[in-house]
């Protein structure tokens, strides 16, 4: 094909050419039905395009992905024994959790010649950040804000007992959450109050992020 | 938190905002460390991720390129900040990571061809529907430098001039590649 236009054809397709040039090209499109052919193959082209399925990869690569940023696999966690929780039972964990954490800060501030603990008895978590940062992180901020939207919507769809169990234990690790921090305000260097800080907010996060896909799954 | 307080009951259910709110949670979960909330990422994101990278450098590096943008997804979460989508966040990241190998992939695969000539062999390819290729086949047969930007234009919506950074060339070079993957993939419409 060897006309003027052709090469000018996908520009006036993506909107891309000069004004003058497109008036002149729609002159001589009604006179070459050459042109008109290409024409109108490029736009099935791009609308093609347009359409294509995004698929998943044949293989799982989950696993790999897993051993490379050190979490937990997929496949190491099918080889497990499934166990499966309700939000209630979910919820009284994470509250057994919260307490015995409050409980260990409360016992260790209450210790005036007690330091942190050291390295050797505290169980290394590596994974997670620091208390002071993770607090300051807007996007924790903003998770926790439009879960608690999400849930507050979505309460009426939940059984009343659950959201009674669900706002209490949310008190608790609230409490706890403001124990940890009242803590840290006196002894900001302790290792051992921002990691437990830590746990208890993101504790929270995921009773939220539970209790949200719970509410948004009643119908 | 007012779970105490009467909210409104009748709400209609918003799937699109609880899945965002959701994200949103994961992604914060995920930044601090929570390996689940990562995986839920990668499930909802991996077929656009291996997509992109099947289609830019072709089936046998996708694997690979895949895991590598998890990887450096989860080591960048820290910087990623809410003002775009994850998702937006992911793909740009992928993107650069696809990009930044595909000097080597070129190397390696001797096709580094961009000529016009070069994309002879896919568009003069008989009709005969038992050789025909399908139109993702097509695309993957196209020139290194004409299928990025088809693939970046066309399929992803970039722009010429965001192309042209991303690639390193001009938007001219851009428009005119996009040109000729157009033409001649126009013989493998179904």
């Amino acid at each position: 094909m060897s006309d003027t236009w052709t090469n000018r054809l996908s520009e006036y397709v993506d909107g891309d050419l000069p004004e003058r040039d497109r008036a002149t090209l729609e002159a001589h499109l009604p006179t070459c039905a050459e042109c008109r052919a290409t024409l109108d193959e490029l736009r099935r082209v791009v609308a093609r395009a347009q359409t294509l399925d995004d698929r998943s990869p044949t293989a799982d690569l989950w696993p790999a992905i897993a051993r490379h940023v050190g979490v937990v696999s997929l496949d190491a966690r099918r080889a497990r024994r499934r166990l499966s929780f309700t939000v209630p039972q979910l919820a009284a964990a994470a509250v057994v959790l919260a307490l015995l954490s409050g409980a260990s800060a409360w016992l260790l501030l209450r210790r005036p010649d007690a330091g942190p603990p050291s390295q050797s008895t505290t169980t290394p978590t590596p994974i997670l950040t620091n208390a002071g940062t993770y607090e300051a992180n807007p996007r924790y901020a903003a998770a926790v804000a439009n879960l608690e939207r999400v849930l507050a919507q979505g309460r009426g769809r939940l059984d009343t007992a659950t959201v009674r169990v669900i706002a209490k234990n949310l008190g608790i690790i609230d409490r706890a959450i403001r124990d940890a921090q009242s803590a840290l305000a006196a002894d900001p260097a302790n290792s051992y109050l921002n990691l437990h800080l830590a746990q208890e907010m993101r504790r929270k996060l995921e009773l939220l992020r539970q209790a949200a896909a719970l509410a948004g799954a009643q119908t | 938190m007012e779970l105490t307080t009467p909210g409104v009951a009748t709400l209609r259910r918003d799937l699109d905002q609880t899945a965002r709110d959701a994200e949103t949670a994961d992604v914060a979960l995920a930044a601090s460390g929570d390996g689940r909330a990562f995986e839920r990422l990668y499930q909802t994101h991996v077929a656009r991720i291996y997509s992109l990278a099947r289609r830019m450098t072709g089936e046998d590096h996708a694997d690979d390129l895949t895991q590598d943008v998890f990887v450096r997804a989860w080591t960048k979460l820290a910087t990623f900040r809410a003002e775009a989508a994850f998702g937006t966040w992911l793909h740009r990241l992928a993107v650069n990571v696809i990009l930044a190998r595909r000097t080597t992939l070129g190397t390696e695969r001797g096709r580094y061809d961009d000529s016009e000539g070069a994309l002879d062999g896919v568009s003069s390819r008989p009709h005969a529907p038992e050789l025909s290729l399908d139109f993702e086949e097509a695309i993957g047969r196209l020139p290194d430098g004409a299928r990025q930007v088809f693939v970046l234009h066309d399929i992803e919506g970039y722009r010429h001039e965001e192309i042209a950074d991303l690639l390193g060339i001009v938007p001219g070079t851009s428009k005119s590649q996009l040109h000729h993957a157009r033409m001649a993939l126009r013989r493998h419409l179904e």
